[in-house]
């Protein structure tokens, strides 16, 4: 951690961010946030911000602080779930495709082809008509669609790695497959997952957004940036507050966590350090 | 040798096969797994005022009253006459209507790769040249703005502008193909490609500059530093010639992905494409739209797969070599 | 319910809504009509093409609207929804109300020139009550014993009872008269009605083309061809108004109307018949209590839901939106909100801890749905109610709302100018909707049977209040409000006349410069 923060200012800057928006998080799990983030008070409704309510407030009299705070925590923990899942399966798929080849290689590409040539929309509304609807379901259902791609991912290095000579080297000593794949080959496409990773995490909470639009996402009343910004969408010209604070949020945490990606990758690739 | 090829071509085509009889299968269910019927989707809630006779009428003319199984090889079976199925609400057949949208979304993602790597390779190739400098900071900046603006948002924003400011909206007037009207078909397709190559040169950009980092660590280009061959030619011959494996994976990804999930742009600028046929046929519960649709995405998507394994053996020596 | 709202398109329109005012309220948006378009075309913004073009299934919001355009009804409605002749010239009804003698109009041709006469009219009705048919509007027919058709230009039905809102009931484009040569596989592809304008060039999902009928019976229209453009998303709508490509569009959401104003487009509002209600399930659990029920009706400020779901456009509402027989929403059991009475009734029913009741809400069906869901809940839950808010794709809404299978519904309700069609079949222990309206009575059975007999217009306007405060008292739904349609025309669009049916009748009258 903190050879990231002295090596790459960039990831220094991820870092910060993430750590803010960790905070904001925290307190609407400890209950510390000022108001309660689904309590409606009509009265004050669309009050701009003020030193009372930071954000301003929305149509129903809520205090957008307090709903950024708790949506912040929502779609981080929605996000965070699909993304972990999606890496695991689709690397161990990728590397299992990439190396091994013949039948393993052609049953996973084949549930990848089948996965990735699917309508994510037809996915999604089919996977949430079929489960029980809470974030867990909504994280599952962005997880299958990236699991393919970090398949794809990691699939087209492995074949390339499995060529070269250090790697076949380690073959001719009589190392285990499983040896080969994790000592010699997934250090070497670290870089390319973490980048991936990155990249999903900001895709998946625009996901959970576009989720919680057609009524797939986080149920109502309970926040989530996604739909916040969609409830938001047509009040701009009304009170643009509603929608420019938990868009600014949603930006800065896709920023945050690409800029920590990029400094991570920086900072762990052995050969990225020797280049310095 | 012959036969060796021939069992590699039988291999990839029966591998091509059975994902595409996957896709069939998985369609097939998953739709039926949605609540509702091309009943519901038509007649909406008025559908509760049915007489079970109406019912039962309106079952048998949507072709509902069929078991799963039936439905699925009659389906299937047609798919081999090439009847493609039969839209009612478009009134035509599902082939007419995918010889129609099909390419339009190819054209569009041609174009938005086109213009993708337009922008992501240079700037990506440039950002890694100097790591931790102005250029990589910009081209960090350019991605990032890729990356967090919404595509819907960066849409609308410049339909409306374009629209209200200059009156410029060819996708206000009816959409042209090609072949209709060339230069307005052109026109057209300006702002959607602009909007999904600009979301699209982000990745693009950081696998190039992440691909360049680690091909330059590489001893090869050390050595042929060493050797004294020219920067330039390093960088374009040597390096990006190396980097190359990532983006094309990363390239055919995005394009396949554009094939069926360019809905959103296709909305906004009233694009008829094929993403637009599959949305429609979902909400109007017309099965055999959606399956046959999504079936010859999968083709598509295939056919691309397979391009790109293709260009891994001719551009990567190490792919090559074995 | 009005339907065709696609859920897609509101990712689409997601946010979007901002940029378009934004730069439409900078103002320099050339005039309109400026791209060739003029003539005698006038451009329609539709976000969807119809579903079907055979108007005997046709339920869908652009469906109606195109097929109005194409097929004539016996009866159809002026501009205040008052019943006026169609291609019936006259009709009388005899003294018991058991035979009503239609005289029809001479010399009307269909689209492919053979004459209308009084074999098409029987046809076509006896067709619409056949059950394989499955006509969507069979129920509207239901008093009718036998038509006959004596004579080329007459047609008399035979009635069960009296049935004062037939008439009405008959003006509605799933009542249109088709040739009693033509068969439905044959009108899907090429339709072939009596109306103003025949079909022109159609292709699917971007266009479909109406073509003015020289032969149309009625004042001919004024433009020589209606072009509906499917432009999907709303506020692309806007914008292509706003560059003069698109002439006239309907919007639905106020914020996207109030984009749309300026730059020579021009937005007319008009009060809806649809109304916004959380219909309740007498038949489920504890709502089968009317206390339980009284103290939702007492526990809720309609005008709160109003201002906070749909940013106050629009007007609470009681059960009857028709102009001519529109309830009073003062007088219903707390008219305005009534936390001690709410509890009251609660400690009557014996549930002075509280109840819960799970209500489905539709999501992408219509703009404030969830809006409104968010604030009943809040608004209950103060009167120790728990509305549990279960939030569907509309697709699966539509599934659960048709098979009756939920406590509470929140839902925007199709009204009908005719009160009996409007609630007859919702409310009555026979109507083909009871199950789902979940409730009825046999005072309300007596007093619809007596709408329907009385043909006194004052007469039925007492009977109908009786209706209304009969469903109010025993809290049968909470009816919430209504809001509004807005027409936007471009510049040098004339003569068009939006209705509170949200009819597009009056494209036959309108010119476009």
């Amino acid at each position: 951690m903190t050879a990231l923060l002295r090596r790459s200012p960039a990831g220094a800057a991820g870092v910060v961010i993430l750590v803010v928006l960790a905070v904001l998080a925290a307190l609407s799990y400890l209950g510390l946030l000022p108001y309660d983030p689904i309590a409606q008070q009509p009265p004050s409704r669309f009050l701009a911000p003020s030193g009372a309510h930071l954000f301003g407030t929305d149509q129903f009299g809520r205090d957008v602080f307090s709903r950024v705070a708790a949506g912040v925590g929502n779609s981080a923990l929605i996000a965070v779930v699909a993304v972990a899942f999606a890496t695991v399966v689709g690397t161990l798929g990728g590397l299992v495709s990439g190396f091994y080849r013949g039948i393993a290689d052609g049953a996973i590409g084949g549930v990848t082809n089948v996965l990735f040539a699917f309508p994510p929309l037809l996915l999604a509304l089919s996977l949430a008509s079929v489960l029980e609807r809470d974030w867990f379901t909504v994280a599952v259902a962005i997880a299958v669609v990236y699991v393919p791609i970090f398949i794809r991912v990691t699939r087209g290095p492995v074949l390339s790695l499995r060529e070269i000579e250090y790697v076949r080297a380690a073959v001719s000593t009589g190392q285990s497959r499983w040896q080969i794949m994790l000592r010699h080959v997934l250090p070497n496409i670290t870089s390319i997952i973490v980048i991936q990773v990155a990249l999903s995490l900001s895709w998946a909470v625009l996901t959970e957004a576009s989720l919680s639009f057609l009524g797939l996402g986080t149920p109502p009343p309970a926040p989530s940036l996604g739909s916040m910004i969609f409830e938001a969408r047509s009040l701009v010209f009304v009170a643009p507050w509603t929608l420019i604070a938990p868009g600014a949020v949603v930006v800065l945490l896709v920023v945050g966590l690409n800029l920590l990606g990029d400094g991570l990758r920086d900072t762990l690739d052995p050969r990225n350090r020797g280049n310095r | 040798m012959r036969s060796f090829v021939r069992s590699r071509v039988v291999r990839r085509v029966a591998g091509t096969l059975g994902t595409l009889f996957g896709v069939a299968v998985f369609v097939f269910v998953m739709l039926r797994a949605i609540p509702g019927n091309q009943i519901t989707a038509n007649l909406g809630t008025e559908a509760a005022a049915l007489t079970p006779a109406q019912q039962l009428a309106l079952e048998r003319y949507y072709g509902l009253d069929q078991p799963l199984v039936t439905q699925f090889f009659s389906w299937l079976g047609n798919l081999f006459t090439g009847n493609f199925g039969w839209s009612a609400r478009a009134q035509q057949s599902v082939l007419d209507l995918t010889l129609r949208s099909l390419p339009v979304t190819f054209e569009l993602a041609v174009f938005s790769i086109v213009l993708a790597l337009l922008i992501g390779v240079p700037l990506g190739m440039l950002a890694a040249s100097r790591t931790n400098s102005a250029r990589d900071a910009a081209g960090q900046a350019v991605s990032l703005a890729g990356l967090s603006i919404p595509a819907f948002l960066l849409a609308t924003t410049l339909l409306s502008v374009f629209a209200a400011s200059f009156g410029f909206n060819p996708n206000g007037q009816g959409f042209a193909t090609f072949l209709d009207d060339p230069l307005l078909n052109l026109q057209q397709m300006v702002l959607p490609s602009l909007v999904l190559g600009f979301g699209i040169a982000a990745p693009i950009l950081r696998t190039t500059r992440a691909a360049v980092l680690e091909v330059r660590a590489d001893d090869f280009v050390r050595t042929a530093r060493a050797k004294g061959v020219p920067e330039r030619r390093l960088q374009v011959r040597h390096v990006l010639g190396n980097a190359l494996v990532p983006i094309v994976t990363m390239t055919g990804l995005q394009f396949g992905y554009l094939l069926g999930g360019a809905v959103v742009v296709e909305q906004i600028f009233s694009v008829p494409g094929i993403g637009r046929q599959v949305l429609l046929g979902i909400q109007q519960k017309e099965y055999a739209v959606v399956q046959s649709t999504v079936l010859v995405i999968a083709l598509a998507f295939v056919l691309v797969n397979l391009l790109t394994d293709t260009l891994y053996r001719i551009i990567d020596p190490r792919v090559r070599a074995s | 319910m009005p339907r065709g709202v696609l859920p897609a398109v509101g990712i689409a329109a997601a946010l979007s809504l901002a940029l378009t005012s934004c730069s439409s309220s900078s103002g320099s948006a050339p005039g309109a009509a400026a791209s060739g378009q003029g003539g005698g075309t006038l451009v329609v913004g539709v976000t969807s093409d119809p579903d079907t073009l055979f108007p005997w299934k046709a339920t869908q919001f652009q469906a109606v609207n195109v097929l109005q355009n194409l097929y004539g009804t016996l009866t159809e409605f002026d501009k205040d929804l008052n019943v006026v002749p169609g291609l019936a010239e006259s009709w009388e009804t005899s003294e018991d109300g058991k035979k009503v003698t239609f005289k029809l109009r001479q010399g009307v041709t269909y689209a492919d020139g053979s004459a209308f006469d009084s074999a098409d009219v029987k046809s076509s009705l006896d067709k619409l009550m056949d059950e394989k048919t499955a006509a969507v509007a069979r129920a509207s027919l239901s008093s009718v014993k036998e038509v006959q058709a004596p004579d080329p230009n007459t047609v008399v039905l035979e009635l069960t009872g009296p049935d004062a809102a037939l008439p009405a009931n008959l003006a509605s484009v799933n009542l249109a008269i088709l040739s009693s040569d033509d068969t439905e596989e044959e009108l899907n592809a090429k339709p072939n009605g009596t109306g103003p304008f025949t079909l022109g060039n159609r292709v699917a999902n971007q266009s479909i083309s109406l073509v003015r009928n020289d032969k149309y019976w009625h004042d001919k229209p004024k433009v020589a061809s209606i072009e509906f453009r499917v432009i999907p998303d709303e506020s692309s709508i806007v914008s292509a108004m706003q560059s003069g490509n698109v002439q006239l569009a309907v919007f639905n959401d106020p914020l996207v109307a109030q984009t749309a104003q300026g730059g020579g487009v021009e937005v007319a509002k008009t009060p809806q018949l649809n109304y916004h209600v959380l219909q309740l399930n007498a038949q489920h659990g504890d709502l089968k209590d009317v206390n339980v029920r009284l103290a939702i009706q007492c526990a809720i400020d309609r005008k709160q839901v109003l201002d906070t779901a749909a940013l106050g456009e629009g007007e609470v509402v009681g059960p009857i939106t028709s102009p001519a027989y529109k309830s009073d929403p003062a007088k219903r059991p707390c008219p305005t909100r009534d936390l001690a009475k709410a509890a009251d009734y609660l400690a009557k029913a014996g549930k002075s801890s509280g109840v819960t009741v799970k209500a489905i809400v539709s999501q992408g069906e219509y703009a404030t749905s969830v809006n409104e869901a968010q604030n009943l809940k809040a608004q209950l839950a103060e009167a120790k109610i728990n509305l549990d808010l279960e939030v569907l794709e509309s697709g699966a809404f539509v599934d659960r709302w048709v098979a009756a299978d939920f406590d509470a519904a929140v839902a925007l309700n199709g009204g009908r100018p005719e009160p009996d069609g409007s609630y007859g079949r919702y409310f009555t222990s026979t109507g083909n909707l009871n199950k789902v309206a979940g409730y009825s009575s046999p005072e309300l059975d007596k007093l619809f049977a007596e709408g329907k007999a009385a043909t006194d217009q004052a007469a039925r306007k007492a009977v109908y209040d009786q209706v209304a405060a009969e469903l109010e008292n025993n809290a049968a739904w909470i009816w919430l409000f209504s809001g509004y349609t807005y027409t936007a025309t471009a510049a040098g669009v004339q003569g068009f006349v939006p209705m509170a049916n949200g009819s597009l009748q009056f494209l036959r009258t309108t010119s476009v410069a």
